[in-house]
C-alpha cells in the first residue's frame, strides 16, 4: 500500500474516480428494483448514447454478449453494487437494457426418495 | 593760533578722530577674530559633515546587515515551519489515503444496501476534500504528491478532480478529446484542477454551474474551467498571476488567514511538472475563466488502464465491441510504427511498447480473426446459456 519512505513519492492506490462522482451525487435506487440476481442484457439494435461515461460503455460491452447478473456487472466494473445498479437503472429506463428475474432456485429433493427410485430401478433392470 | 587751540571745535575734531581711529582698530581686530572663527567653524563643519557621512554609511551598512540577517532568520524559520508542516502533512496524507482504501472496501462490501452505500459515499466525499487540503499544504511546504502508477484519460482526471471539491455536483465536464495523461502528471493535474474548481464553486453563486471544457490545441490539451461568479479585479488578477508563475518558493504566512492556498498550490505544481495555469480571461458567464495548458510531453498515447482492468480483460477477448473501444486510442501513431518514433519523453516510449503489443493485432489477420472471434462468441453464448440452464436443473453452485 503506502510506503512510509521519507522523500520518495508515495504511491496512491485508491480508486482515481470516486463512486459519488460516477453517480453524480444522485440518490441510489433501492435493491428491490434490480436485485443482485436479476439478469440484464442489452436490448437488440440499440446505439450507445453519445457522451456516455466510460462505465456505461463498459456495461454496454459487458451486456452485449448475453445475460449477466447485476452482481456480475458490478464485479466486472469493480464498482460497488449500488453504483452499478444506478447505472443499470438509467440504461433500463432509457430502454437500452432488458432484464429478467433470476432463475428459480432448484428444489432440493429428498435424498431418501432418490435412493428409493434408484433401488426401484435397480430391482427392475439390475 | 591760540584762538585755534582754544577753539573747542578743534578739540572735538581731535577727539572724534582719535575715537574713529580706535574704532577702526577695534573693528579690524574684531573682523580678524571673526574671520578666524569663521574658518575654524568651517573646518569644524567639514569634520562634522564627514563624520555624518561616515555615520550614514555605517548606518546603511548596519541596516543592510540587519535586513539580511532578518531575512536569513525568516527564511530559516519558514524552512523549519515548512519542514515540520511537510512531515505532519505527510502523515495526514497517508492517513487520508488509507482511510480512502478502507472506505472503498466498505463500499464494495456493503454496496448492496443503498442507505449504507450512500452514507459511505458521503464519508468518502469528505475524506477526499480532507486529502486535497493535506496535499495542498504539503505541496506548498515542498512535499510531494502521491504518485499514480497508471495513466488516466483526461476525462477521468477531470472527474477525479471533481470528486475532491465540496460542490462537485455543480460541475459539468464536456470533452471531445480522447487523450491520456502520463502517470507522473495524473495526480498533480487532478490537484490543480480541483483547486481551480474549488475557487470556481466557492466564488460563484450557489446554484450556478461550473463547466470544464477539454479541448485539443496544437501544443497539447487545454482544460478550461468557467464559472458564473463575479470575476476578479485587476489587483486580484495580478496577485493570482504572480502566484501562478512563482519565481521563488511561496511564503506560506503570506497567504492570509484563512489561507488561500489554491493559486499558490497550482503555481508550485505547474512549475514543478511543466504545465501552465492562467486565470486572466473572463468566462462566457461573466466569471473567471481558468485555463490549464498541458504540453505534449505530459500526454501519452498509452491506453489508460481502466479501473479493475484485470476483471475487464476477460470480456474484451470475448465481446467484439470491446477491442474497438481501444483502437481509436491506440492508433494515432501507434501500431504501424511501434518503436517509439513519435515525439515524447523517454519513459513514455518505453511504457508504450507493452500495451500496444497486447491491443488488437494489426489489420492483416483480420478476416481470420473474425472467424475466431465469431466462434468464440458463439462458444461464449452457448456456454452462458448452458450455464443458465444447468442452474435450473442441478441447482445453483452456491447452494
Amino acid at each position: 500500500m503506502n510506503a512510509h519512505g521519507e522523500e520518495a513519492p508515495v504511491t496512491v492506490a485508491g480508486d482515481f474516480v470516486r463512486s459519488y462522482v460516477i453517480t453524480g451525487g444522485r440518490r441510489l435506487p433501492t435493491a428491490d428494483d434490480l436485485s443482485l440476481h436479476t439478469l440484464v442484457t442489452l436490448a437488440p439494435d440499440r446505439e450507445l448514447p453519445l457522451g456516455s461515461s466510460p462505465e456505461v460503455r463498459a456495461i454496454w460491452d459487458l451486456c452485449g454478449g448475453g445475460y449477466l447478473s447485476v452482481a456480475e456487472v458490478a464485479a466486472h466494473l469493480s464498482l460497488p453494487v449500488g453504483v452499478a445498479r444506478l447505472l443499470l437503472t438509467d440504461l433500463f429506463e432509457q430502454g437500452h437494457l432488458l432484464r429478467r428475474a433470476a432463475p428459480p432456485r432448484a428444489q432440493s429433493v429428498d435424498r431418501g426418495i432418490i435412493e428409493k427410485v434408484l433401488h426401484g430401478l435397480e430391482s427392475l433392470y439390475g | 593760533m591760540t584762538s585755534l587751540i582754544q577753539d573747542p571745535l578743534l578739540w572735538i575734531l581731535l577727539v572724534v578722530l582719535v575715537a574713529a581711529v580706535v574704532a577702526v582698530m577695534r573693528a579690524r581686530r574684531t573682523n580678524m577674530a571673526l574671520r578666524r572663527k569663521n574658518s575654524d567653524l568651517q573646518s569644524a563643519r567639514e569634520a562634522v559633515q564627514s563624520e555624518r557621512d561616515r555615520l550614514y554609511a555605517e548606518y546603511a551598512q548596519l541596516n543592510a546587515q540587519h535586513a539580511g540577517e532578518l531575512a536569513g532568520v525568516r527564511k530559516d524559520a519558514e524552512e523549519d515551519t515548512k519542514a515540520v508542516l511537510k512531515s505532519a502533512m505527510r502523515t495526514l496524507q497517508v492517513l487520508a489515503d488509507e482511510q480512502q482504501l478502507i472506505i472503498e472496501k466498505s463500499q464494495r462490501r456493503y454496496g448492496d444496501d443503498e442507505q449504507v452505500l450512500g452514507d459511505l459515499m458521503m464519508i468518502d466525499h469528505t475524506n477526499s476534500q480532507f486529502g486535497r487540503r493535506a496535499q495542498g499544504i504539503a505541496v506548498l511546504c515542498g512535499g510531494w504528491l502521491g504518485r499514480r502508477e497508471s495513466t488516466a484519460s483526461v476525462y477521468d482526471v477531470a472527474r477525479s478532480a471533481q470528486g475532491r471539491i465540496k460542490h462537485f455536483d455543480r460541475v459539468t465536464i464536456n470533452t471531445q478529446v480522447n487523450v491520456t495523461v502520463a502517470s507522473r502528471a495524473v495526480e498533480p493535474i487532478a490537484v490543480v484542477l480541483a483547486e481551480l474548481l474549488a475557487n470556481a464553486t466557492n466564488y460563484s453563486a450557489p446554484g450556478t454551474r461550473v463547466d470544464i471544457n477539454i479541448q485539443a490545441v496544437p501544443t497539447g490539451v487545454c482544460l478550461i474551467v468557467d464559472d458564473a461568479g463575479l470575476g476578479m479585479n485587476t489587483e486580484e488578477k495580478a496577485r493570482a498571476s504572480v502566484l501562478l508563475s512563482p519565481q521563488a518558493p511561496v511564503d506560506i504566512t503570506s497567504l492570509g488567514d484563512p489561507p488561500k492556498f489554491g493559486f499558490a498550490v497550482s503555481g508550485m505544481l505547474a512549475t514543478r511538472y511543466g504545465f501552465k495555469v492562467s486565470v486572466d480571461s473572463v468566462s462566457p458567464y461573466g466569471g473567471v475563466r481558468a485555463v490549464i495548458l498541458l504540453p505534449e510531453n505530459l500526454l501519452t498515447t498509452d491506453v489508460p488502464e481502466p479501473e479493475g482492468g484485470a476483471a475487464k480483460a476477460e470480456p474484451r477477448t470475448e465481446v467484439p465491441v470491446a477491442p474497438q473501444r481501444l483502437t481509436p486510442v491506440a492508433t494515432p501513431g501507434g501500431p504501424p510504427r511501434p518503436i517509439g518514433t513519435t515525439a515524447g519523453g523517454l519513459p513514455k516510449r518505453r511504457r508504450r511498447g507493452s500495451p500496444v503489443a497486447v491491443v488488437p493485432p494489426p489489420p492483416e489477420p483480420a478476416e481470420h480473426n473474425n472467424e475466431v472471434t465469431a466462434s468464440r462468441i458463439g462458444a461464449f453464448q452457448r456456454g452462458t446459456l448452458l450455464g443458465r440452464d444447468t442452474t435450473t436443473m442441478e441447482g445453483p453452485q452456491d447452494q
